[in-house]
């Protein structure tokens, strides 16, 4: 400023000079200040045109900013320059905010990305440790897995239900809806991928304009009962996927990184897109990514290899069967043994398994029923079997009976049983055996009485016999007569037949036996002429067996005329029936020693 | 194999999805129309030599009831402006549309479908009318879908008209 005063002042100084020599002052004015003049002309200009100033500033620029933040004073340019920058950002978007959202769309969906998945990080950090280390077995898994994380049972199972299939997958120009690739899962059905790009691209449209004019948001997920279409959209292409069942929502991600890898490398390709797909065919490997990630979620556990599945199948069927076998065969021997403990003549005290072998421990009655049959008739093997029983005299009553037998030999018809230590005996049996069995029984062990209320003794029955015959026999004699009709010889012999054999079985029965012959008349004449007739009777059956050696004491004659009639003399038959002798037999038992010779022996002499 | 997105403009029955439907590939249900307004279908044409498909927005003609969406014709390559050869009315109605869509989307290839020339007796378009829009730059093509005339002939001129820009 200062030199421009100066300058205006020197040359008001020079005007004010009109005189002749002002030419050659202007001369030589001229000459020494001309340069300076048009230089100072020339910067006066480039001051004062503002065109050429802002041209001059434009050069610098750049520089004058670089070299400022070289000097480290960037936050008084950052403040210098925020307000303008932010209205700048304002003006962009207010005018046509696909500029700005364009230019942003690489960075922001990463940006965005980051961030969830930052947040989602921690709670499936927890969720995959939890996974890990569960059972195999997938139902109790998630139970505990749910008892574990205390979340809910239903949201741990919607977890693992997340098994999708992604089916097909469209790269799909923006503008104009045409089909730049198509990939398809493999036996998944798949229609013409022209139409349904465009079909697709024209919902997305209607969508648009029916729902959300003016928005350039797009419809980001369509379902149809099972299948779903996910569409992600960048500035130039969309991914649409179609997919059969639930995919997580990460799988957007996925679309999401894809379709902007595609948008970064395929931008010149996109933006010039005249409907040629070439470009495009290296793109596949990137969007076949896509149909893979169907396969993320499968439980890992079906994936391993058959043959040690096989393996274990077979492992746990043979372990199984052994387990199943061990129990079978316990259970099988602590039947036999419980059936042994019944077993009457065998004690068990104890027993032990020692791997396959069974050792019993215990005591057995030679007369009991072999164990080692008794293994063989429950199925199980008897060599698997130790026993070690040491003898002993059982007192079951089925041994004692089982002993009593073996010593007393019982004849055919008679058994053997014991009851509480006494022996019972059952069925007919002669004399001398059960004359036996009262000697030897006390003598048996286990045997402490006999009960003989079911013996029948044959030979007092065979004695019972002969005297009912004898005693049924009637020796007819004729009317006043004391001789036996005849015809009655027969009887007679038959009689006195009987009476030796009843003497002979009355001996070892310890029985005497004693004949009454008892001689009958009928009504016919004076009872007193009766009563010697019929003694006569008598005595003339005496004499007739005497005369045959019978032994004469043992037969006592008498007679009682009418006072016993057979039978009433209404007829000629009961008359002649009460013409006769009968027999009556006595048996007492033997008396001592002493006297038996002179019962049996002395006859009276009557 | 290269593709076009056509769109089939015109007014309400004038023809539209009997062309389509006799000569290319469908798969969607007629529905689609009375429902988000377009259907898509698909013709493979040979053009120079090489194969071309041609993914054909056969949009609802515009009636009364139903504006045509312009969001539609986003992207496309060209398009076959579809007239009622038997109804003047059409053709003024498609040349009015055709000024929208230039206005929206810009010029693209056109070919200009008189259809149902098989009804030769009803008739209104004066052949003088056809030699002006001739010389105003449309490809005419008088088509029958009835008959199948000239059809192949004007989806072919359409490719190759895009195949040229």
């Amino acid at each position: 400023m200062a030199e421009q005063a100066q300058r205006r002042a020197f040359e008001a100084q020079a005007q004010e000079k009109p005189t002749h020599n002002n030419h050659a002052y202007e001369e030589l004015r001229h000459l020494i200040v001309a340069p300076e003049q048009e230089g100072i002309a020339t910067i006066q200009e480039r001051l004062d045109n503002l065109e050429k100033r802002t041209a001059d500033v434009s050069v610098v620029v750049a520089e004058a900013i670089q070299m400022r933040r070289e000097k480290g004073d960037d936050l008084a340019l950052a403040a210098a320059l925020a307000p303008t920058i932010q209205e700048t950002l304002r003006e962009s978007v207010r005018r046509d905010p696909h500029v700005l959202a364009d230019a942003l769309f690489p960075v922001m969906g990463p940006a965005i990305r980051k961030s969830i998945a930052e947040t989602l990080r921690g709670m499936l950090e927890s969720f995959n440790e939890a996974l890990e280390h569960s059972l195999s077995w997938r139902g109790i898994k998630w139970r505990i897995e749910g008892f574990r994380t205390g979340k809910p049972f239903a949201e741990i199972v919607l977890m693992h239900s997340l098994l999708y299939r992604v089916e097909q997958v469209f790269l799909i120009h923006r503008e104009t809806g045409l089909v730049l690739n198509h990939v398809v899962a493999p036996s998944a059905p798949a229609q013409d991928a022209a139409m349904v790009a465009g079909l697709l691209s024209a919902i997305q449209q209607f969508a648009r304009d029916s729902f959300q004019p003016g928005q350039t948001e797009n419809l980001g997920n369509m379902t149809f009962d099972e299948l779903q279409i996910r569409v992600v959209s960048g500035p130039n292409a969309v991914i649409a996927a179609a997919i059969r069942g639930h995919a997580p929502e990460a799988y957007n991600l996925a679309m999401n990184e894809t379709l902007e890898e595609i948008q970064r490398h395929y931008s010149s390709a996109l933006a010039h897109f005249t409907g040629d797909p070439g470009p495009f065919r290296a793109a596949e490997p990137q969007i076949a990514r896509l149909l893979e990630t169907q396969y993320r979620e499968k439980p890992p556990e079906t994936r391993r290899p058959r043959a040690a599945m096989i393996a274990g199948a077979i492992a746990a069927v043979l372990l199984l069967g052994w387990a199943g076998y061990s129990t079978y065969l316990l259970i099988e021997w602590s039947r036999f043994l419980s059936e042994l403990r019944k077993q009457p003549g065998i004690v068990v005290v104890s027993y032990t398994k020692d791997g396959r072998t069974f050792h019993i421990q215990g005591f057995r009655d030679p007369l009991s029923e072999d164990p080692k049959k008794l293994i063989s008739q429950a199925g199980l093997d008897p060599d698997s079997a130790d026993l070690q029983l040491a003898p002993y005299y059982s007192l079951d009553d089925a041994i004692v009976a089982r002993r009593a037998t073996a010593l007393l030999h019982p004849p055919a018809g008679v058994t053997l049983s014991a009851k509480n230590g006494e022996l019972i005996p059952e069925g007919s049996a002669p004399q001398n055996w059960i004359a036996q069995l009262e000697e030897k029984a006390p003598w048996i062990a286990g045997v402490s009485r006999v009960d003989e209320s079911h013996l029948q003794n044959s030979s007092l029955r065979q004695l019972n016999a002969l005297r009912g015959t004898l005693e049924s026999v009637v020796l007819l004699f004729p009317l006043g007569r004391a001789e036996l009709d005849s015809g009655q010889e027969t009887n007679l012999a038959q009689s006195e037949k009987n009476i030796r054999a009843l003497i002979a079985q009355a001996v070892p029965l310890r029985q005497v036996v004693t004949v009454e012959l008892v001689g009958h008349t009928d009504i016919t004449g004076v009872e007193a002429a009766n009563l010697t007739l019929s003694r006569e009777r008598a005595d003339q059956i005496r004499a007739a067996l005497l005369h045959n050696s019978v032994n004469s004491a043992i037969l006592l004659p008498r007679g009682v005329g009418t006072s016993q009639p057979l039978h009433d003399e209404s007829s000629e038959e009961g008359r002649r029936l009460n013409r006769s002798v009968t027999f009556k037999v006595t048996l007492s038992p033997l008396p001592a020693a002493g006297t038996a010779s002179s019962a049996s022996g002395a006859a009276p002499a009557n | 194999m290269l593709q076009k997105k056509v769109c089939m403009l015109g007014s309400f029955s004038v023809g539209k999805s009997s062309l389509v439907r006799r000569f290319v590939e469908s798969m969607f249900d007629e529905q689609y129309h009375t429902t988000i307004g377009v259907k898509v279908d698909k013709k493979v044409v040979n053009a120079n030599d090489e194969d071309l498909t041609l993914v054909l927005w056969d949009i609802y003609g515009e009636d009364v009831f139903q504006k045509m969406r312009m969001s539609y014709l986003r992207g496309m390559h060209g398009y076959l402006l579809v007239v009622d050869g038997t109804r003047r009315q059409t053709l003024d109605d498609a040349l009015r549309l055709n000024d929208r869509v230039v206005s929206e989307i810009g010029k693209v290839p056109a070919v200009l479908a008189l259809n149902k020339f098989d009804l030769t007796d009803q008739w209104e378009i004066e052949p003088d009318r056809e030699t002006q829009l001739a010389a105003a730059g449309w490809t005419l093509e008088r088509t029958s879908a009835k008959t199948g005339d000239a059809v192949e002939k004007a989806f072919l001129h359409l490719a190759q008209a895009i195949m040229a820009k």
